[in-house]
């Protein structure tokens, strides 16, 4: 079939293709087990057939590439069993080991024909990269971080991740909205995809927006629900549980499943598994929120009528005591008055009583006294009386007798008497002369004599 | 009221106002302005209870703010 050319052997594709084809064919006769990272499933719907990007890496570099095939009912079974087995159909960037023969076909190339997959291998794979994701979080601080926040007192305003037709979002907003205690939630849908290979994707993106507008919300929900528990192993996805767990407000998942918890769960800063659960979550802080409140309530009408109450009572046997006390004072006043009166009435009358006897003591002594005193005064009285007359007797005697001498001088000096013995008084005019100047010649004088008058008229005097 | 306050402020007043009470530590001459100041947060916690303040078309306004809102 070859034909030449100035020496040169020339062949046809198809010569080199078909060479390769049996070459191949002779030395892999059998089927080989192989394992490799199925980096696109490259799932043609029409026709139900795969073919599988499979490539080896190194340090995250492609190393070997090759392409699979997968033919419509190897698929359909090895896909029941994976979903069977690892709750998660067969999907991109998974690990597997597969059974396959080498082919090789003129027009389509090299490929590997795979005839089965063990789910085990994969689900070992799957298991021990969330494994690595848990310990990278840890190891990166980051797993509890979403958990450390403060949930806020009243989750009101939030968040939600899910799919509006999807009947877990059904079931959340159904309990949230007809809570029958009319708590008022603020709900925004920021529609993703839940499950599958482009749900990590699509939650992150929506993440990132949320983060935005992070300040409008108090919690992001992350719900899924009705999907049965396929597609979940986005949720082991570092780069989507990194975020969730270092996301700055908390988040809450409810993406409904019940075995083997997903990473980003885990990191969540609660987990209610059911979106009706997770609903009830809510309503229940709303509870822990609300029934304080009533109680505080309650207790602030209780208490503070109870300590009106006991204030009142208090108040009343203040009152209570003090009539009592001021009874007793008064009642002991009141005894002590009549006492004192009692005892002044008699003090009194010992008094008057002492008086009146001090009294006829003075009687009697000033009536003995003065009957005393008058004797005393009669007794003087009359011994004056006896002197006053023996004294005035002698008195009268010693006058008498002066009386007589007097009257025995007063004899003596009578002119008569000395007229008898031959002395004469000459009068002028009536006076006696007793100066030669008092008379003149011519006067007439009287002289007395003892027993007549001479009248005689001056003729000389000398 | 205000809303200068805020409810988890009004709560933890209204918790303390409570324990205050029951601990017997309130007297006469306060009771009335305690129970005053409690009612007036019973009315902000219960308010925020049933009504929310935020405004979608606002938050979609910042969605589409080209650069970060905050």
């Amino acid at each position: 079939m070859s034909e030449s050319k100035e020496n040169i052997k020339i062949f046809t594709l198809l010569e080199v293709t078909k060479s390769i084809e049996r070459t191949l064919a002779n030395r892999y006769k059998s089927s080989y087990w192989i394992k490799a990272e199925m980096n696109k499933l490259n799932y043609y719907p029409h026709s139900g057939h795969c073919y599988p990007s499979l490539v080896e890496k190194r340090d995250g570099k492609v190393i070997a590439e090759i392409r699979g095939v997968l033919w419509k009912t190897d698929y359909l079974r090895i896909n029941k069993r994976f979903q069977e087995i690892l709750k998660e159909p067969l999907k991109d960037g998974i690990k597997i080991l597969f059974l396959a023969r080498i082919s090789y076909n003129p027009t389509h190339g090299l490929s590997l024909i795979i005839s089965d997959i063990d789910p085990s291998f994969t689900l070992g794979d799957l298991e021990k990269e969330k494994q690595e994701t848990i310990k990278r979080l840890h190891k990166e601080g980051v797993f509890h971080k979403n958990q450390q926040l403060n949930f806020p007192l009243l989750p009101q305003r939030i968040a939600i991740i899910s799919v509006e037709t999807s009947k877990g979002y059904a079931d959340f907003l159904k309990i949230i909205q007809n809570n029958s205690w009319n708590y008022k939630f603020f709900l925004h849908l920021f529609p993703a995809l839940l499950q599958g290979d482009k749900a990590a994707e699509r939650i992150s993106h929506q993440l990132e927006r949320i983060k935005k507008v992070k300040h409008h919300f108090d919690v992001v929900a992350i719900i899924r629900g009705g999907g049965g528990e396929v597609g979940l192993s986005c949720y082991n996805n570092y780069e989507l549980a990194t975020q969730i767990a270092d996301f700055p407000i908390p988040v809450v998942t409810g993406i409904g499943h019940a075995t083997n918890e997903t990473v980003s769960e885990m990191v969540a800063f609660s987990n209610a598994i059911t979106p009706s659960k997770l609903a009830q979550f809510l309503l229940q802080k709303f509870h822990d929120f609300s029934v304080p409140v009533q109680e505080a309530e309650r207790k602030l009408k209780d208490k503070s009528q109870r300590i009106l109450k006991d204030e009142k009572t208090r108040f009343h046997s203040e009152i209570k005591l003090f009539r009592s006390l001021t009874e007793n004072v008064l009642n002991t006043n009141r005894s002590k008055i009549a006492n004192t009166a009692a005892s002044l009435v008699q003090q009194v009358r010992f008094r008057f009583k002492n008086e009146d006897g001090v009294l006829r003591d003075y009687v009697f002594n000033i009536g003995r006294n003065s009957n005393f005193s008058i004797d005393q005064s009669k007794l003087n009285i009359i011994q004056i009386k006896d002197k006053l007359f023996s004294k005035t007797e002698n008195q009268l005697q010693q006058s008498e007798l002066i009386l007589d001498n007097i009257e025995k001088n007063i004899h003596n000096m009578d002119p008569k008497n000395v007229l008898k013995r031959g002395y004469s008084i000459t009068r002028f005019n009536g006076k006696a002369i007793k100066e030669i100047s008092e008379i003149k010649p011519g006067d007439l004088l009287q002289t007395i004599i003892f027993d007549g008058v001479v009248e005689s008229t001056v003729t000389k005097t000398k | 009221m205000s809303e200068t306050i805020k409810y988890t402020e009004a709560f933890e007043e209204l918790q303390n106002i409570v324990l205050e009470i029951e601990q017997g530590e309130i007297s006469v001459d306060v009771l009335s302005e305690k129970v005053k100041r409690a009612a007036a947060l019973i009315k902000i916690c219960k308010r925020k209870l049933t009504t929310t303040e935020e405004d979608v078309n606002q938050i979609l306004k910042e969605l589409d703010a080209p650069n970060e809102g905050s």
